[in-house]
């Protein structure tokens, strides 16, 4: 197994996240599943990117080689930006501390001071809207409000670092536990958080509706290896653009079929 | 007009408002009292009466069955004599100090157990074995090793309560969701930020449930030592206090030791880890038991 992984922050910043040729293999020998074959990507600054596919495509496997969490098995991953945050699909606050306290957790880990910690940790909860219940415990918070608990968390930890680096966002499937209103109040909640801060975001999704929706480019991966199929330019789009990604997403899971 | 947006910020408003968590209204301390309070006095009492009332039927002699009245008078005694209080220091003292070198040593090995794969295969089921063995079996033991001497309570005290404390904090950090640390992977956490800010706090709960039982057993087996091992030079414990009563042939005696023997139990449980255990589930939201 050679690991040519290199992480290199560049000067230059009209990339921030640049995936070339990434392959990732579970296992060894006959037993050893390819999640993901030379999957190319480029993200730019602030952009936001959906990677849409079936479950067994590697989104989750892709999210966490750019999150850092999982080393690819080969290929070359390039980030411009400061430390990427991550979001699950579950909350996933630590169920002993308050909403500010969780937030505060990931500027603390950054090394922040105390008081700035609380400052900064007030200013994101205000972000998603939660400045009335940052002293509130997350078993005290409905699912929706502790999504956005999570998600002021992990803008805590990718925008701590000073020095212009654009803040980068990796979300896996961060709605797809949530009821249909509180989702879609939720996705526009991101729109805006997106829009105010300027951060590239990389969604994972299985939802074409909420991929065109929120994204401005859609990339299809196929399954089972993971590869990129196609990519979409979906500012401004229609629904024709929605039935044609649906169609290829259909016929990506129909070639499984045996 | 408003825009698609606003109505959906209206929307959000409205689902925060109906997802507010309603404060619950505290009830007034009588209430509490009358709630909490009172049932155990009435069990209490009805025991005293049940109590009375067999030692009145006089089914059996009275050098096996005192009346009440006989048993609070042998308390008063030797209350008014102080050697209540100087028998429940003597006992008292060693627990606590026997209690808190059991937790110097089953903290650290507990961590051990839970994070190091070959410790746990090479000692974690000794040490659960270790929790259903009877801490007395190792009086006869540890007085053929260290004589009829502090050492020995002490080491009968430790092999009681360390087995329970280490294996509550593996099952504390056992129980950790998964989930947890790899988020703090993610927010850029080390390995020692992680333990003391993710690991530790998490495994709280469990850690608590350890202490609670180490406590029950270390306090049994320090009993159990004391009614075995007795020597002037180790002076006069609750356990020496019952054993003499039993020598004695004095009931109420044996009867008084035993009460006290349980009020330290249910002393300790209620001013110490009652409220504690309380403070850390409430905070967590796990307010099933309270």
């Amino acid at each position: 197994m050679t690991a040519t992984l290199e992480t290199t922050v560049l000067s230059t910043v009209d990339t921030a996240v640049e995936l070339a040729g990434v392959r990732k293999v579970f296992g060894h020998g006959n037993s050893a599943v390819v999640a993901l074959d030379g999957v190319d990507l480029k993200v730019k600054p602030g952009e936001f990117v959906c990677l849409l596919g079936a479950s067994g495509c590697g989104k989750s496997t892709l999210l966490n080689i750019v999150a850092g969490l999982d080393g690819a098995t080969s290929g070359e991953l390039q980030l411009n930006t400061s430390r990427p945050a991550v979001m699950f699909q579950e909350p996933a606050l630590m169920p002993w501390l308050t909403a500010a306290r969780n937030v505060e957790l990931a500027l603390r880990f950054a090394g922040v001071g105390r008081l700035a910690r609380k400052r900064r940790a007030l200013e994101l909860l205000e972000l998603v809207r939660l400045g009335d219940v940052a002293d509130k415990r997350p078993h005290e918070l409905s699912g929706g409000m502790r999504q956005r608990v999570a998600l002021a968390r992990a803008l805590a930890s990718t925008t701590v670092t000073a020095d212009g680096a654009p803040a980068l966002l990796l979300m896996d499937e961060p709605f797809a536990a949530l009821d249909a209103i509180t989702r879609d109040v939720l996705q526009s909640e991101l729109l805006r958080v997106w829009e105010t801060t300027n951060t590239a975001i990389i969604f994972v999704t299985h939802d074409v509706r909420e991929a065109v929706r929120l994204g401005q480019r859609v990339v299809l991966l196929s399954s089972r290896p993971g590869r990129v199929v196609r990519e979409w330019d979906v500012t401004g789009s229609s629904d024709s653009v929605l039935d044609e990604i649906n169609t290829h997403l259909r016929e990506v899971i129909s070639g499984h079929a045996v | 007009m408003a825009t698609p947006s606003d109505t959906l910020d209206k929307v959000g408003a409205g689902l925060d408002a109906l997802d507010a968590p309603v404060e619950a209204q505290k009830p007034p301390l009588w209430r509490r009292f009358v709630k909490t309070g009172v049932p155990p006095i009435i069990a209490f009492a009805l025991l005293l009466g049940v109590w009375q009332a067999l030692w009145a039927s006089a089914l059996l002699p009275e050098f096996q069955l005192p009346a009440p009245v006989n048993v609070w008078n042998e308390l008063i005694r030797s209350i008014g004599t102080g050697e209540a209080f100087s028998v429940l220091w003597t006992s008292l003292h060693r627990a606590v100090f026997g209690f808190i070198a059991a937790v110097l040593i089953a903290t650290p090995l507990g961590l051990l157990v839970a994070k190091v794969r070959v410790v746990r295969a090479a000692i974690g089921s000794l040490l659960t074995g270790l929790q259903s063995l009877p801490s007395v079996a190792w009086v006869p033991a540890a007085i053929l090793w260290f004589g009829v001497t502090p050492s020995t309570i002490y080491f009968v005290v430790l092999m009681g309560s360390v087995p329970s404390i280490a294996n509550g904090l593996v099952a504390g950090i056992d129980q950790i969701p998964p989930l947890l640390p790899r988020v703090g992977r993610a927010l850029g956490a080390g390995r020692l930020a992680s333990a003391r800010h993710i690991l530790l706090p998490a495994a709280l709960p469990g850690y608590l449930a350890g202490l609670k039982q180490g406590w029950a057993f270390s306090w049994r087996s320090l009993m159990a030592a004391e009614i075995i091992a007795t020597s002037p030079q180790l002076g006069t414990g609750l356990g020496q206090y019952l054993h003499n009563g039993s020598s004695l042939n004095d009931i109420n005696m044996v009867i008084a030791a035993i009460f006290l023997i349980l009020l330290v139990g249910i002393g300790i449980e209620l001013l110490l880890f009652r409220p504690l255990e309380r403070a850390v589930l409430r905070a967590r939201g796990l307010t099933g038991a309270l």
